[in-house]
């Protein structure tokens, strides 16, 4: 099994290959928003680093969002037409599932419960999910357990949320704990550009010493943990054709909304009655 | 390669056709897919550019799918891939661009990226195999109105545009304001056949002595006035007139200008281009005023008028016999230049 990853749902684009024994390659540019000029020499260097040629691959994966409009596209229109020249299926990944992927081991070195990935959508508004980290039975693998939809968030009621939670644990845990923050220490970790835009407001809401924010380093998206997650999917038999991957928005393009509302300018969408 | 022709896949997705099409030799068409987004956009009363992006990302595959399969050739077989890469929307670009690089990539096959305009003026090839520079050619679509001097293959020199609307714009407006809606082009043309076009009197806007560019932004403003007064006087409107006398308006200074480019370059020949190119009184004026001065006009049929992939296989046939280089680091360029 080989699996090319594709991530161009954030600022920075990246490939990674990734093989059935967890092996990874990958590129990444550093310049912003480069992901239609530089994806294939990306994409090149991934494989050559990996020393893959393309006709060795096995499935094409991508990052489908949430995230810029724009680079969802780019890197779901490269997968799927990949994938269709190749004859390959694809593997289609959340970009927010990669995120808390990504951020995972850090998580539960940190010893947070919670796994937040956020992602700025202006305006109050992020794309966001809240995961729960586990370990496994043999206490060496951790996994992710989704805990509240990936969708469209205020940052407000992201974080009432997320007290609302806290609050719960506390007292489930009340009167067997003494501490409370001996307890919940760095519940909630998290990461994504969201931090960069709504820091302050994550800072006044929840209570200090109860989350932590994910280092510059792994705050972004990256091909690696697309791969990552891409393998097990593909493991597992969840895939799809070319023309079934397709572009997690999570929200409608402005002008439909607006059709759906009913508030589409008149004059547009009314010619002059003569 | 194919029985010793050289094809060429050309994709196009700068505003609302999502577009592919294989050429042989750059003259030939083997396929012509083109699926249009009009009744989409209709419902907006104009192209959104973030829902065209949408559907041109959920169709692209399978349109290149089919382009290859009506040609009856497979990937491995094409040459070489052009791709519009400007200028028009960018979000709509970019998902061109992007399934051209991947199969370019996927498929050893180099790309070429084609002026959008280049396109238009190369429509002509493949409607008159014998078409060769030089010549005169005139472009006038939904985003464009220009004229350009042709002296060789991917030699283009504009010598004028339109300083405010386009020629289609104006239709598109013009046709909003007397009820006929989205898209203007096609509608006026055809309330126009059935109206007296010397009923109304807009002013022709030849500009300067000797200019050869367009102004068409004051015609929607004396069609506003004319209805009001109209209304104001309780007159009833008689939409047909009003769009044969506009469409007049527009395409007579076209004609004029188009004719007075060639000339003055001593060109023997008019190629007309874009979608606007297939307004029925456009082409019977340009006949007339072009054969007074013993000009030939040239146009594709309206399939080829429409942005389609095919234009964009013939321009990038010639640029890449001419030497233009293959380039993977291709990237959209919203406002390109001719």
């Amino acid at each position: 099994m080989k699996i090319l990853a594709i991530e161009t749902t954030g600022k920075y684009g990246s490939a990674a290959v990734i093989d059935e024994t967890g092996l990874i390659f990958s590129a990444a540019s550093n310049e912003e928003m480069n992901h239609l000029k530089g994806m294939m020499s990306l994409i090149d260097e991934a494989l050559s680093e990996a020393g893959i040629k393309k006709s060795e691959l096995t499935h094409i994966a991508a990052s489908v969002g949430p995230g810029s409009f724009t680079g969802i596209r780019i890197g779901v229109v490269t997968a799927r037409v990949m994938a269709q020249m190749l004859d390959l299926p694809c593997v289609s990944v959340s970009s927010l599932e990669a995120m808390a992927e990504r951020v995972l081991d850090a998580a539960v070195s940190a010893g947070s419960l919670y796994v937040v990935p956020v992602i700025n959508a202006r305006r109050h508004q992020t794309y966001a999910g809240v995961w729960e980290a586990e370990f496994t039975s043999d206490y060496e693998k951790k996994t992710l357990c989704p805990v509240m939809e990936e969708k469209q968030y205020m940052i407000e009621d992201l974080l009432d949320a997320l007290s609302a939670r806290i609050t719960e644990k506390e007292a489930e845990a009340s009167g067997r704990v003494q501490s409370l923050k001996a307890m919940l220490g760095n519940a909630v970790y998290f990461t994504g550009d969201g931090i960069d835009a709504y820091e302050e407001m994550i800072r006044n809401s929840l209570p200090e010493g109860l989350y932590v924010f994910a280092g510059e380093d792994l705050r972004y998206q990256h091909a690696e943990s697309v791969a990552r997650i891409a393998l097990r999917k593909a493991v597992s038999g969840d895939t799809l054709t070319y023309s079934g991957l397709m572009p997690e928005y999570m929200r409608l393009a402005e002008a439909e909304q607006r059709l759906r509302a009913g508030t589409l300018s008149d004059r547009i969408r009314k010619p002059v009655k003569l | 390669m194919k029985d010793g022709r050289f094809l060429t896949l050309g994709i196009e997705t700068s505003c609302d056709e999502t577009a592919a099409s294989v050429v042989a030799d750059g003259r030939f068409v083997m396929s012509n897919v083109i699926s249009s987004q009009i009744d989409i956009h209709t419902a907006y009363g104009g192209v959104v550019p973030e829902i065209a992006s949408r559907k041109h990302l959920e169709c692209i595959n399978d349109v290149i799918g089919k382009a290859l399969d009506d040609a009856c050739v497979s990937a491995g077989e094409i040459d070489l891939i052009g791709v519009t890469y400007g200028p028009g929307l960018v979000g709509a670009l970019l998902i061109g661009v992007a399934a051209a690089k991947a199969m370019a990539y996927a498929c050893d096959i180099p790309l070429v990226g084609v002026n959008h305009m280049h396109g238009h003026i190369a429509a002509n090839y493949l409607e008159h195999k014998d078409l060769e520079p030089p010549f005169m050619a005139l472009i006038v679509s939904g985003g464009h109105t220009e004229i350009v001097n042709v002296p060789e293959y991917n030699k283009c020199e504009k010598l004028g545009g339109t300083r405010d609307d386009a020629a289609g714009e104006a239709f598109d407006k013009v046709a909003r304001v007397i009820g006929l809606g989205y898209p203007g082009g096609p509608k006026i043309d055809r309330a126009a056949k059935e109206g007296d076009r010397e009923s109304i009197a807009f002013k022709r806007v030849y500009l300067e002595q000797g200019s050869l560019d367009f102004s068409f932004s004051g015609l929607k403003t004396q069609a506003l006035n004319y209805l009001n007064q109209e209304r104001q006087a309780g007159r009833e409107i008689n939409v047909d007139n009003v769009a044969a006398s506009f469409q007049e308006a527009v395409v007579e200074v076209i004609a004029d200008k188009a004719v007075m480019a060639a000339e003055k370059y001593g060109q023997k020949r008019i190629v007309m281009a874009g979608g606007v190119a297939s307004n029925s009184r456009l082409r019977t004026l340009m006949e007339e005023k072009a054969g007074e001065k013993g000009i030939d006009v040239l146009k594709p049929s309206p399939v080829l008028c429409t942005d389609n992939g095919a234009m964009i296989a013939s321009a990038a046939y010639y640029a890449y016999r001419a030497g233009a280089k293959p380039d993977l680091e291709l990237d959209a360029v919203p406002g390109l230049e001719f």
